[in-house]
């Protein structure tokens, strides 16, 4: 058997340029929590089931247990840890906080990204156009019913942005 | 870095009771916070393990030679290298406590696997992935031996023994009974006898377990990274495994990404991983994968019930008897769900005249642990059926059969035929609230047309009772907890709590109690939980006990210190103690509120201005406090009977479903439930709670399932095979409250977080029956799947109106 081999993987991270020595073996959310160490994206099912390992590679949010480190090789990717501006929170971030639309935080990386990705393409969606959003997601604790709330009141408070 | 703290409302004399959000909220949507994974410590080891192939078998021999050669591999440990050093595996609530039989739970199985995916040799290599591909090199050879998946089997004569030679397969029984059923005989107009069945299902948290130990041999001390709701009480077991001090260990519990049950402890990971960190004196890392983590089971239970009932639907009589279906002997706390079923009955409803057993039956499946709800749900389905057939027998309304036979307000404190002590409800106000709410002819009056246009709506009500706070004699399963409150000079306030919070945010509201008892604003409150070395002894998450005991600890310590500060301000204002209020982040003079001082400068006077300020005080601002719930009583009463809850909640479910008869899909339209947990402390806590517990009976009605092949083999390794409800297949809840506070705790607050389970998988059933009911079928074995569904339609007698 060989001995594993190891690639400097680059990135821009949460937009810093990082380099990191990073297993061929691993899949994107290893090659981030083991080689850069952001541990943001969580490991719930390493079978694209649950979400909450999602991140956002080249402006496209996906499953980052889904994905080869190396194919994402040279991307630039954006973790919870960065989804925020200036400093503060992103308006979904915050009616997470004000809505509880999170219990134990482990599905957050998930929701937060599809909901985000739902209310840059549509700032009024339904309930149902909000739970169909976040369908790929998994979340134990919650029943989806706050995390629909904090979607919708983020996306209130987008419209009121967009207006003042 | 982000820093923005979220809302952090003027802090009121209500603050119990108000919507606060969770107090750390910002860290948790910027993914700061850390969980167990998260852990990385310098020399660090990953542990992959090798687990049993087949569900009962003899271990003819283990090779890791090839194991050993591959690339990374530090060692390949079985069941010989840790004797003498570690196990077995301590059990969190050994049966022999109850006359049951006691079992020693192997770490790694030596001669006998007794289930698919019991561990046999644990992997340590200097990658995860090294250890993996190394685990998948060791070779067992197994004999295999005959093996029993099915209750009935297990029982049956001539069974394969799982546990102690001779002893049968029944790991623990028991009951109790009480008033005169053979009276109740004669008196009843209708003997209606049935059975429920639930299924095996899992808690299944988002975040799986993982233990990162790190033996510390100059200072001989372990360190134990842990996902466990019970750091203290996992402390002892680890020290009594490894046959160190207790002292000699810190388990530090970090955030977890959920629990339900799952990371109670008596696991053998947990004294694995210990043990491994400690014979190659470097950290070792496991974490467990979802296939491992969907082994753990629960709830696979059954009911049969004989009731005996007048013509006017009075319940007279119940004899139950309450079977499980455990799997495999296990040192974690799964058996005394079926305890706890039992305990249950009746359920809230003043039925004199009972007789329930029950049997904990050992399997060649995987073993449980404790899973939200824990046996209560089964008593819910059981006795909520109970009224169904009563109702449908003398053709009353359900709801109305329920008011005939609930324990009335007025009746309360109640003592139960099991010896059971119903602290407070008023089960009546649940009803009126609900009809208040949901306009139950009217929804009666939709199902009618439903039906003539060939529809199959259905309609459910589902009461449940759910005991909380338990207290078991002779283990570390307390109601009690402790407290520790500390102002530093500066004026913050540290809380140290014995319990944990899994996710549900008691944190928030012990934070919560103390601002109140303080007078200080929330954020300047940090609440530090999970540290054997920095907390005081707490018996942590279960039991739905955590705001309630840990908050209650918190109070009391607070108080003290609120005495104290108000000593102090006195000084500082030249009036006396009594005269003080601390509000709003100032001592201030009652009834003349411009005299004041913040309390920052009045915690600073008691360090620096001791010897003229607080000459007459113990010159500390640091306070610990025990606080235990009343009700529980461990004396046994005359019928042998101990009373092991504090606080029985409550609620009233209503749920309204639609079947669809070409697919046999169930779809729940609405699900409203009226809750009942005492006095709120943090509604929107309370309501977070609700509705995991309310989705996760749902997931359990309706498919959520562990099945296994009939070779003994978990179907569910993945959230492919093993299906968690999803946001697009549950209904927006209609969630209310009623608070009838309970005399026995110190808010008046009962446990929540577990009330939501049993009621929803009865009102869900209930629904389905009611749906089915134009094709004389019924449904009593869940999960409800459109594969039973269709089955059940084309069984029934003739289908009206209904296109075939």
């Amino acid at each position: 058997m060989t001995t594993p081999q190891t690639f400097t993987m680059s990135v821009v991270l949460n937009g810093e340029r990082r380099c990191a020595p990073v297993d061929r073996r691993m899949v994107l959310v290893e090659a981030l929590r083991e080689g850069f160490g952001v541990t943001g994206p969580k490991v719930g099912c390493m079978t694209g089931d649950c979400g909450a390992c999602t991140v956002k590679v080249d402006g496209k949010v996906v499953k980052s247990c889904m994905e080869l480190a190396q194919a994402a090789d040279g991307s630039e990717i954006t973790t919870i840890e960065g989804m925020g501006e200036d400093g503060r929170l992103s308006l979904v971030q915050q009616a997470f906080c004000d809505h509880y639309g999170f219990q134990c935080g482990y599905c957050l990386s998930g929701m937060l990204f599809a909901a985000e990705d739902l209310l840059d393409g549509d700032d009024d969606p339904t309930d149902d156009e909000i739970r169909y959003a976040i369908q790929g997601n998994l979340c134990r604790c919650t029943g989806y019913q706050n995390i629909v709330r904090a979607i919708r009141g983020a996306a209130e408070a987008r419209r009121a942005e967009t207006a003042s | 870095m982000i820093d923005q703290a979220v809302a952090d409302p003027a802090p009121r004399r209500e603050i119990v009771g108000s919507r606060i959000p969770k107090h750390d909220a910002a860290d948790y949507v910027t993914g700061r916070v850390t969980y167990v994974n998260d852990v990385v410590l310098p020399g660090m080891t990953h542990v992959a393990l090798v687990r049993s192939t087949l569900p009962h078998a003899r271990i003819v021999s283990v090779s890791a030679v090839d194991a050993e050669a591959r690339p990374g591999v530090l060692a390949v440990v079985t069941a010989a290298d840790l004797a003498g050093v570690a196990g077995p595996v301590p059990q969190t609530s050994d049966p022999a406590g109850v006359g049951g039989q006691h079992v020693d739970i192997p770490v790694l199985a030596a001669d006998r696997v007794v289930y698919v995916g019991q561990p046999i040799a644990a992997v340590v290599a200097e990658t995860a992935a090294d250890a993996r591909a190394a685990a998948a090199a060791v070779a067992v050879e197994y004999e295999p031996l005959p093996f029993v998946l099915d209750i009935d089997e297990a029982l049956a004569e001539g069974a394969p023994e799982l546990l102690n030679e001779g002893a049968g397969n029944v790991l623990v029984s028991g009951g109790f009974s009480g008033g005169d059923l053979a009276a109740a005989e004669r008196a009843a107009d209708h003997v209606v006898e049935g059975e429920v069945r639930l299924h095996r299902a899992g808690a299944a948290p988002m975040e799986t377990r993982g233990y990162v130990a790190n033996w510390d041999d100059r200072t001989r001390r372990l360190t134990v990274h842990a996902t466990v709701q019970n750091p203290h009480p996992f402390r002892h077991a680890m020290a009594t495994a490894l046959g160190i001090g207790e002292h000699q260990i810190r388990v530090i519990a970090p955030r977890m990404g959920g629990s339900f049950g799952h990371k109670t402890h008596g696991y053998p990971e947990e004294v694995l991983i210990c043990a491994l960190a400690k014979l190659l004196k470097r950290p070792v890392k496991w974490i467990e994968d979802r296939a491992e983590a969907l082994l753990i089971g629960g709830r696979e239970m059954r009911g049969r019930f004989r009731v005996l009932f007048t013509a006017d639907a009075r319940v007279l009589g119940l004899t139950a008897q309450i079977d499980s279906n455990l799997g495999a002997p296990a040192g974690a706390p799964g058996w005394p769900m079926t305890l706890m079923a039992a305990l249950t009955l009746p359920h809230g409803y003043d039925i004199p005249n009972c007789a329930v057993t029950w049997r904990a039956v050992v399997t060649n499946k995987a073993p449980w642990n404790g899973t939200r709800g824990y046996g209560k749900e089964v008593a819910t389905l059981l006795a909520e059926r109970v009224m169904d057939l009563v109702a449908e027998t003398t053709d009353v309304d359900p709801a109305e059969v329920r008011r005939r036979n609930w324990v009335r307000p007025e009746d309360f404190p109640f003592p139960t035929p099991s010896g059971t002590n119903l602290d407070s409800g008023n089960y009546h106000g649940l009803l009126d609230i609900l009809e208040a709410h949901a306009g139950l002819p009217a929804l009666r009056a939709e199902q009618r047309q439903a039906r003539e246009r060939g529809a199959l709506l259905g309609i459910g009500i589902a009461f449940e009772v759910v005991p909380e706070l338990v207290d078991l004699p002779g283990t570390l399963l307390s109601a009690q907890d402790t407290a520790t409150v500390k102002v530093d000079p500066s004026g913050h306030v540290t809380v140290l709590t014995g319990v944990t919070s899994p996710g549900g945010g008691n944190d928030t509201a012990i934070a919560q109690i103390v601002a109140q008892e303080l007078g200080v604003p929330i954020s300047m409150i940090s609440v530090v939980q999970g540290d054997t070395d920095l907390c005081p002894y707490g018996f942590g998450n279960v039991s739905s006990r955590s705001t309630v005991s840990g908050g209650g600890a918190a109070a009391l310590a607070a108080r003290d210190i609120a005495a104290k500060l108000r000593t102090i301000a006195a000084g500082m204002l030249h009036t006396e103690a009594d005269r003080i209020d601390l509000e709003g982040g100032f001592a201030r003079v009652s009834g003349d509120p411009d005299t004041c001082v913040p309390i920052t400068e009045v915690a600073g006077a008691v360090y620096t201005l001791g010897f003229i300020l607080a000459a007459g005080i113990e010159p500390s601002l640091e306070a610990t406090r025990s606080y235990r719930p009343g009700n529980i009583r461990h004396t046994p009463d005359a019928n042998g009977n101990i009373q092991p809850y504090s606080t029985y909640s409550n609620g009233l479910h209503l749920s309204v479903v639609e079947i669809d008869p070409e697919t046999g899909v169930v779809t729940v339209l609405r699900h409203v439930m009226v809750h009942d947990c005492g006095t709120v402390i943090n509604p929107t806590l309370v309501e977070g709670q609700v509705h995991g517990a309310v989705a996760m009976g749902l997931g359990c009605a309706l498919g959520e399932e562990a099945a296994y092949t009939a070779d003994g083999s978990p179907v569910g390794t993945g959230f492919k095979t093993y299906l968690l409800p999803r946001s697009t297949d549950i209904p927006e809840f209609e969630i209310l409250h009623q608070e009838t506070p309970t005399p026995f705790t110190l808010h008046g607050g009962k446990g929540a977080g577990e009330t939501g389970v049993g009621g929803a998988i009865a009102a869900v059933a209930a629904a389905v029956n009611d749906a089915l009911r134009p094709t004389n079928t019924s449904l009593t074995t869940m999960p409800i799947t459109p594969e039973t569904v269709l089955r059940a339609i084309s069984a029934g007698a003739e289908i009206q109106g209904v296109r075939k």
